[in-house]
């Protein structure tokens, strides 16, 4: 076991979720191998949590159907004919053929972070992690970077876990970032229905953000978005007046924010219920996560989470 | 109001401190990063309402702040003024005023700014001050206002002129203090008005001031002094074809940066008689010689003149052309023509100068009465005693002021000389001592004080111990004694009679009773007692303004009217003011005030040939040279003594400007407490200032 490995060994913690052990944050930020971050994070978890959204057709057998006209008559199944003299075709559960694309968002905003991690790092944790996951299972996993377009793109395949590793940790935050214009693109590339991860902070309206989704959903993906916030975004921990600036825009303001953390906190609460509420009526999975969490913790309620839709599915 | 650092002033800029942080807009540097300002409600700055002052309480404050530390650093120092000092301080000030009018002040604009400067000093005096005011050069004059008015005072400033005399310091400043001493008041101020020259001033004269005198030095000399002089003149007399000649030769100075073509006219009773030129470069001097002339019968007025400049009256200096001074002396021998015994005194008196002796030689045994005629000294070399009636006539001589020498040789015998000759002698003669046994004596104790013998009193001025004296004379007196033998007789008496006096040498001067002829120091010895015998005394014809003059041998004696106060003269000044010496009603001794030919004449005799008295500018006061006023004010300041029981006048006056200048303090604490309330109206105002705007 190499030093970093057993830094993340001792790393871990039992906080978040009784029975289990997490890794600091601040532990990994002292990583920066992504694939091993990646590897010992999923190496805690359970296996085959999730569930291939498509049949195909694999080794598990799934069912017999009756043999029609025009099927591949090497998914015969001989030994039944030989018993009942009938045809019937073998179905298996295509586990292992998924699409996997992370959509980074690496508009200025993401480079912000008071817990030791950026978001963008806390995404590219997230973003290496689920990627390496899918790929123990099979799955094809490719990357989008994207600000107000796309920066990096890295096709989905069973063969691009390292280059969606590289790309990830390419990736830096800057620019200004708007949703819409990259995810129409995403939507007009990826034919095949995928399993596409957006990791962003969302700043923009509920209402565009779900504008920016549509073409997505319309077009049959598996949508999961984790909404990141560092916790000086949620509580505005902040005591002394001065001036702000934004990170896309460079625009500064004055502000006190003694006299600004009520206002604030009620309209990022506001904006967080409305973009959950917009996403769970588009049928697209919404997870905020607090970048001060433990990102194994947090893939771990992820896959739960998973877990409870593919069985309600 | 005054400033000790006055630059500090410039501080005053940092006034435009506070103005531009109350008009300038300039957001705050401390900038957080935030992600997205999307949630952020802006608060602007408002750019139109800031450009003027908004938060007038804090500027006023910030402002104050600077101010005061500004004032603070220049070190105010409230003068009150005079009227104001006094009722504080319970009185007014004792200011004395020391005026120069010494020659030197007419150079230039000296004296126009010196009386500029009294008069500015009188002015600044209040109600409660009192000014004496003192013009002086070599003396001192002061005018009181304790006694005079303020206006008599300025009319004295308007009035005076730089006189001819010298610089002298020290009798103006202990006028100075004896004011200031006897002064009631509680200040005590002295203004030195002057051109500081150096020549006038003696560190060895104690002229220190009262304790807690505040002394102002006015320099009122220009830089640059361009001035020619005629410093001394020399006369060398000669004898040519029986004719006593004189070459007149003067030193002249040009003080100044450019050379001189000088030319230079030797005057005599106001006629030329003799002109020469000389070229002399940038501060150097020259002598200019003239052509011998003879000299003239009796005494005339001379001078030499040089070219005239801006100041003319050390242009010219005045002298007197006279013939050298003699004394008539009548030399009576003892012994019988032909002897060679004689002819030391004699040939001792015939080289006799300035004085010169005029001898009339008779012997003994043909002296008449009118052979005193005219006559200032009579010398008894080894002569007996006269006949009664010559006696007579010799002691009237000596009661009325003749001299009488007398040589006691082998022939002055208590036979030969009765008693002590009426009176005139100090002593009988007595024996003979012989000292030929132990190779003679020599003179043991002599009193060099004495007047006959006090050119001797200097080293190398003739050795009075070398003569040897086999013999002399005995005669017992107890006083009168101006020189011993090693054996305690005496060698050399003296005994007054009237005005005059007579002088007994104890021994011969013939070479036989001792080898003092053949010593060196034999003609001073002679001279010197005969000029002393004779009360000669050495005239003077040329003085500097300011020197007491010798009037002695100014005509007969004449009694004033009221014959209270001796002899009385009168001078006619150069300037032809009449004065008059002596008596009960003259001033005590001619002090001349003006350069130029002083005539005086003995009182009531107004057709007698007056005596003429040259009288120059002080060659002292030629001299330009300058020194730091500073020096005399240190040298004049009295340190304080140290008294335990309460603080010197000197600690006083320190104190009290400490406490003039102690506001300063103050102003720091008073700036020190805005500064803190500046702090805590800034804090606040930035907290409203910075509320975001809904």
């Amino acid at each position: 076991m190499s030093d970093a490995a057993r830094a993340i060994e001792e790393a871990r913690n039992t906080e978040g979720v009784p029975g289990r052990t997490f890794l600091d944050p601040k532990v990994l930020a002292r990583i920066d191998d992504l694939e091993l971050v990646a590897r010992f994070v999923v190496e805690g978890f359970i296996s085959g949590l999730h569930r291939s959204p498509h049949l195909g057709f694999s080794t598990d057998f799934a069912e017999h159907r009756q043999y029609m006209p025009g099927d591949d008559t090497r998914h015969m199944d001989w030994r039944v004919y030989a018993r009942t003299d009938r045809l019937y075709i073998k179905n298996y559960e295509a586990d292992t053929n998924a699409n996997f694309l992370v959509i980074l968002d690496v508009s200025g905003s993401m480079g912000y972070g008071t817990s030791g991690l950026t978001k963008i790092q806390y995404a590219k944790y997230l973003g290496a992690c689920l990627a390496y996951f899918s790929h123990r299972q099979r799955d094809r996993v490719g990357l989008v970077t994207v600000d107000s377009d796309i920066v990096d793109f890295v096709p989905p395949s069973a063969k691009h876990l390292n280059q969606v590793l590289h790309g990830l940790d390419r990736a830096k935050a800057k620019g200004r970032g708007a949703l819409a214009m990259p995810l129409l693109k995403i939507s007009e590339s990826q034919h095949r229905k995928s399993v596409l991860l957006l990791l962003s902070d969302l700043y923009e309206p509920a209402d565009k953000i779900r504008d920016a989704l549509g073409p997505l959903r319309d077009a049959g993906h598996d949508l999961v978005v984790m909404h990141l916030l560092d916790p000086a975004e949620l509580n505005f921990t902040f005591d002394a007046a001065g001036t702000f600036e934004d990170l896309e825009s460079g625009e500064r303001i004055p502000v006190v924010p003694g006299r600004l953390r009520t206002r604030y906190t009620e309209l990022i609460r506001d904006h967080l219920a409305a973009v959950e509420k917009l996403l769970g009526e588009g049928r697209i999975d919404y997870l905020m996560v607090d970048t001060s969490k433990p990102v194994d913790e947090v893939l771990f309620q992820y896959l739960l989470r998973r877990e409870r839709m593919q069985s309600v599915r | 109001m005054s400033f000790l650092a006055p630059l500090f002033a410039i501080g005053l800029i940092g006034l435009a401190i506070p103005i531009l942080v109350h008009l300038v807009h300039k957001e705050r540097k401390e900038t957080t990063l935030f992600p997205s300002l999307m949630f952020l409600l802006r608060t602007p700055y408002q750019h139109s309402r800031r450009q003027r002052i908004r938060d007038w309480l804090l500027f006023l404050t910030r402002a104050a702040v600077f101010l005061l530390l500004v004032a603070a650093f220049t070190r105010p120092v409230f003068d009150r003024p005079p009227d104001a000092q006094a009722a504080a301080t319970g009185g007014g000030r004792e200011v004395v005023i020391l005026l120069d009018r010494s020659f030197s002040m007419r150079i230039g604009d000296r004296w126009t700014r010196a009386q500029g400067a009294a008069r500015q000093a009188l002015d600044a005096l209040g109600p409660a001050d009192r000014a004496t005011l003192v013009v002086f050069a070599d003396q001192a004059r002061a005018i009181r206002e304790e006694t005079e008015s303020r206006a008599a005072l300025r009319a004295t400033i308007d009035s005076s002129r730089p006189g001819d005399a010298g610089t002298r310091y020290a009798p103006a400043l202990a006028l100075a203090r004896r004011t200031l001493a006897e002064s009631k008041l509680p200040k005590r101020e002295v203004q030195v008005i002057s051109d500081f020259q150096r020549s006038g001033w003696d560190v060895s004269e104690d002229a220190r001031l009262p304790a807690g005198t505040t002394i102002t030095p006015t320099d009122v000399a220009s830089s640059e002094v361009a001035d020619r002089a005629v410093r001394a003149v020399e006369l060398r007399r000669a004898m040519v074809d029986g004719r006593e000649r004189i070459t007149v030769t003067a030193r002249v100075s040009n003080v100044g940066p450019a050379a001189r073509g000088i030319e230079a006219r030797l005057e005599v009773a106001g006629r030329v008689a003799a002109t020469s030129r000389l070229d002399i470069g940038a501060d150097a001097g020259g002598v200019v010689t003239f052509e011998s002339l003879a000299i003239p019968e009796s005494p005339q007025p001379a001078a030499i003149r040089i070219t005239p400049d801006n100041v003319p009256t050390d242009d010219v200096l005045h002298f007197v052309l006279e013939r050298a001074p003699s004394i008539p002396v009548l030399l009576v021998e003892g012994l019988t023509a032909g002897s060679d015994r004689e002819v030391y005194l004699q040939r001792a008196l015939e080289i006799g100068d300035r004085p010169s002796f005029d001898v009339t030689m008779r012997r003994s045994s043909q002296l008449s009465p009118t052979d005193l005629s005219g006559k200032r000294l009579v010398i008894m070399n080894n002569a007996p005693w006269p006949s009664s009636v010559m006696a007579v006539r010799l002691q009237e001589f000596v009661s009325n002021g003749g001299g009488l020498l007398v040589v006691a040789g082998d022939a002055v015998t208590a036979t030969s000389w009765p008693g002590n000759a009426s009176g005139l002698l100090p002593a009988a003669p007595g024996d003979m001592k012989d000292r030929l046994a132990d190779k003679g004596a020599v003179l043991g104790a002599i009193d060099r004080s004495h007047p006959a013998f006090s050119l001797f009193g200097g080293a190398q001025s003739g050795d009075l111990s070398a003569p040897r004296f086999y013999r002399y004379r005995v005669f017992n007196a107890d006083s009168g004694i101006l020189a011993r033998f090693d054996d305690g007789a005496p060698a050399v008496l003296e005994r007054r009679t009237g005005t005059g006096r007579t002088i007994v040498v104890a021994s011969s001067m013939d070479g036989l009773w001792n080898d003092l002829p053949r010593q060196p120091v034999f003609l001073p010895f002679v001279h010197q007692l005969a000029q002393y015998a004779s009360g000669y005394r050495a005239g003077r014809s040329v003085y500097e303004v300011g020197d007491p003059v010798d009037l002695q041998g100014v005509g007969p004696a004449v009694a004033d009217s009221a014959g209270a106060r001796g002899v009385a003269y009168v001078a006619m000044s150069p300037q032809g003011n009449r004065l008059r010496i002596g008596g009960s009603q003259g001033e005590a001794a001619l002090i001349p005030a003006e350069s130029g030919i002083y005539e005086v004449r003995p009182a009531g005799a107004p057709g007698a040939r007056p005596r003429l008295v040259a009288v120059n500018i002080p060659g002292r006061e030629l001299d330009l040279a300058r020194f730091d006023p500073t020096r005399l004010t240190h040298s004049v300041a009295t340190v304080a003594e140290v008294d335990p029981g309460s603080s010197s006048p000197a600690e006083g006056d320190l104190a009290q400007r400490e406490r003039k200048q102690s506001v300063w303090w103050y102003l720091l604490l008073v700036a020190a407490t805005l500064l803190v309330v500046e702090s805590v109206l800034a804090y606040r105002l930035s907290r409203n200032r910075l509320t975001p705007v809904n």
